[in-house]
Formats: C-alpha cells, structure tokens, sequence
C-alpha cells in the first residue's frame, strides 16, 4: 500500500516535475461534457480544443496556468521531458484563461508512443507579468526553472490526466 | 506489490496512515458501490472515493462510512472480503504460492508474459490487470540486470526473451545510464480504476 493517497504522489507528478505544495485554489477542467480527474483518461480526439477552466480567487489576484507533459517522446526514454503545450499568464482570478494573456498557444496531446500523462500546473503570480518572450522551443522545459525564474513559488493547484494514442480502428 | 510501491516514496512522504484510508482502500464490495455513484467527484486513480481534492474530505468519508454500515452484515471478517461468483476457492492468506497462474496454461502463461514485457519495455508505461502487472514485474526486472550486465551471452538470452529484437538493442545501449546507480525495483505499479467491461481491476505498470 502506498504510504502517501495523494494521486499526485503516487502518479509521480509531485516528485518529477513538481514539489510537494498545498492546494489552495480550486481549479476545474473540463474537456466538452468530461471533468478532469487525476488520473483520468483523454483521447486526444477530445483534447483538441483547449479545456474549459474555472478558477475560484479574487479577481485582484493573477494566475499562471502552464500545460506539460513529462512523457515527451516517450515514458520510458523522457528525452524531452518536459514539453510545453499551453502557457498562459496574468488570468484574473475566478475568471478562466481567454481573460489572460497566452503566451505560447495551446497545443492538443498527441503522443506517439506509450502513455502520457498530461499535467495543467497553476501558480499564482506576486505582481503582473507583462510580456514574457516565447520559450524557444516546447521541448526541454522546466517547470521548476520557470517557477524560479519568475518567482511564482510553488503551485496552487494541479491538475493531470493520462492519454494515448487512439487505435486507428475503434476498439469495441 | 509493496515493492513497487515502496519505489515510489522518497523521503517527501510523512505516511499518513488513517484506518479510514485502510478501509476503503483494501478491494471491497461496498467501494465500488460508493465509487459508482462518487464517480462525478472522483479524483483520484486509486479506485475508491476517498483520495479527493482536499476541499471536501469529510463530506465524502462519512457517506462512504454510512454505505459500508448498510451493507456490512452480509460480509463479515471486517473489510477483507471478496465476492467470487464462479466458484473458485479464494482464502485470504497467500501461503506457498510462489507462481502466478493468471488462468492460463504454462506456454501460454509464458507468451503472456514475454509479450507483456517487450510491450513494457517498448511503451515505457502500459495499463493492463493488476495480477498481470504484479507479475511482470519480476520479468522487466531480470530483462533489465540482463541488460546491466552487457556481455553477448546476455545479449543473447535477452534476444530469446523478448519478441523484438530492436527493443533489446536498444534496451542494452540506455540502460547503463538509466538504471546504473538503481539497485533492483525498476517498475512501479500504480493501481487505477477497474475495467468497464468485466469489473478486472486495472493497474498501469511504467519504468522507474
């Protein structure tokens, strides 16, 4: 049995990309009718739009909400761990991120090989950011170095669910 | 199973042990009725509803408390109970039994297991039965020492093990790297939600 229940813990997000942090703000998503559990099981072909998100907070306080995936190429050679899918900054609270400003656009989950999981991390920003130039590339990013980087602290809320590549033929 | 488990807790976990967490986590028949009907807030992968996002805690725990006093007095022993519809003689001790059977002859227990691993060892992380991962576990592990070692003849027995010969190949070029300063445990096992069809509770196994 493990020693910890938190699904963050036991599916390896808090330890490999991120650290152990309390939760303090609720944050939902949804894919079309699906709530995102953690853990829970995407197809791609319903992740291709970006979510639904709701925060709670108060609208004074900014949010950063970046999408990751740790899995990049594949679980077991992580060569590109980790790629960047979606960042968004400066999201009033309470509100979702089309209020915030989206600095790399939203990219769907399509892995190639294995199964992905797919984390949304929020943290919550001490002051406006403004403009923050493009990482260079999706591959090879840290969310730990970004967190440093522009003082954000530890997380507020994190959200994952897993995904693979759909079978070309429906199975059953 | 402990094993595998024990990988995956380093030194940020203060073990929150709680007898509520011990019940509802063993495999019982009251938590998949409460897990049926708590699906819509159900957050976590581990099956049943107690692991939740910390906002609502105590709500969910006494329903399933309540649950599992209505539904107690058909079972007795507590929680460790196990309904089996097909007749086979299950007790609650695993005395003696050293191999896994998984319900299927030798050769075909053997190809079962042979593909289970290429497709591990491929993949990186694979969703199948809990009987199924806790078996393969011992089989990735000994592909992987096979790999440590490096020479040609265990080079060779991989090869005879693993259906794709690329995977060996590159299984033997990474895993000095990989695996070099980790003594053994090189999977872990996290259990999930069971399967739609027949109930089979499920579990991804990955590398470490």
């Amino acid at each position: 049995m493990a020693a910890s229940v938190d699904p963050l813990v036991v599916g390896r997000v808090i330890g490999e990309v991120l650290d152990m942090f309390v939760p303090s703000v609720n944050m939902s998503v949804y894919y079309g009718p699906k709530h995102v559990t953690n853990g829970c099981d995407i197809k791609p072909s319903m992740a291709i739009n970006p979510p639904k998100i709701t925060l709670t907070g108060h609208t004074d306080e900014l949010y950063t909400l970046i999408m990751i995936d740790p899995d990049a190429p594949s679980p077991s050679e992580p060569s590109m761990r980790e790629w960047i899918h979606w960042m968004v900054l400066d999201i009033p609270g309470g509100t979702n991120p089309t209020r915030g400003k989206e600095i790399l656009p939203y990219m769907g989950p399509r892995p190639p090989v294995g199964i992905h999981r797919y984390i949304m991390v929020l943290f919550q920003q001490k002051a406006p950011l403004g403009m923050v130039e493009q990482p260079p590339t999706r591959a090879n990013f840290n969310t730990r170095f970004f967190a440093g980087h522009f003082d954000l602290g530890l997380p507020v809320a994190t959200i994952y669910f897993n995904s693979q590549k759909e079978p070309a033929n429906r199975r059953r | 199973m402990a094993m595998a488990m024990a990988m995956s807790t380093t030194a940020d976990t203060a073990s929150r042990w709680s007898l509520k967490s011990l019940s509802c986590a063993l495999p019982s028949l009251n938590s998949s009725i409460t897990c049926s009907s708590l699906r819509f807030s159900t957050a976590s992968r581990r099956q049943h509803g107690l692991t939740l996002t910390r906002s609502r805690p105590t709500n969910i725990q006494s329903f399933t408390n309540t649950v599992s006093l209505g539904f107690s007095d058909c079972n007795s022993f507590g929680n460790n109970f196990s309904i089996i519809d097909n007749g086979s003689r299950i007790y609650a001790m695993r005395h003696g039994r050293r191999v896994p059977k998984l319900n299927r002859p030798p050769d075909q227990r053997r190809a079962l297991l042979r593909g289970l691993t290429t497709q591990l060892l491929k993949h990186g992380r694979i969703k199948t039965t809990r009987a199924r991962a806790s078996a393969v576990r011992k089989y990735v592990d000994k592909m992987i020492t096979l790999a440590k070692d490096g020479s040609l003849h265990k080079r060779r027995q991989a090869l005879g093990f693993i259906y794709e010969k690329q995977i060996v190949h590159a299984l033997f070029a990474e895993v000095p790297d990989r695996y070099g300063e980790r003594n053994g445990g090189y999977t872990r096992i996290i259990r999930t939600l069971p399967r739609r069809g027949d109930n089979a509770p499920m579990a991804f196994i990955e590398l470490v």
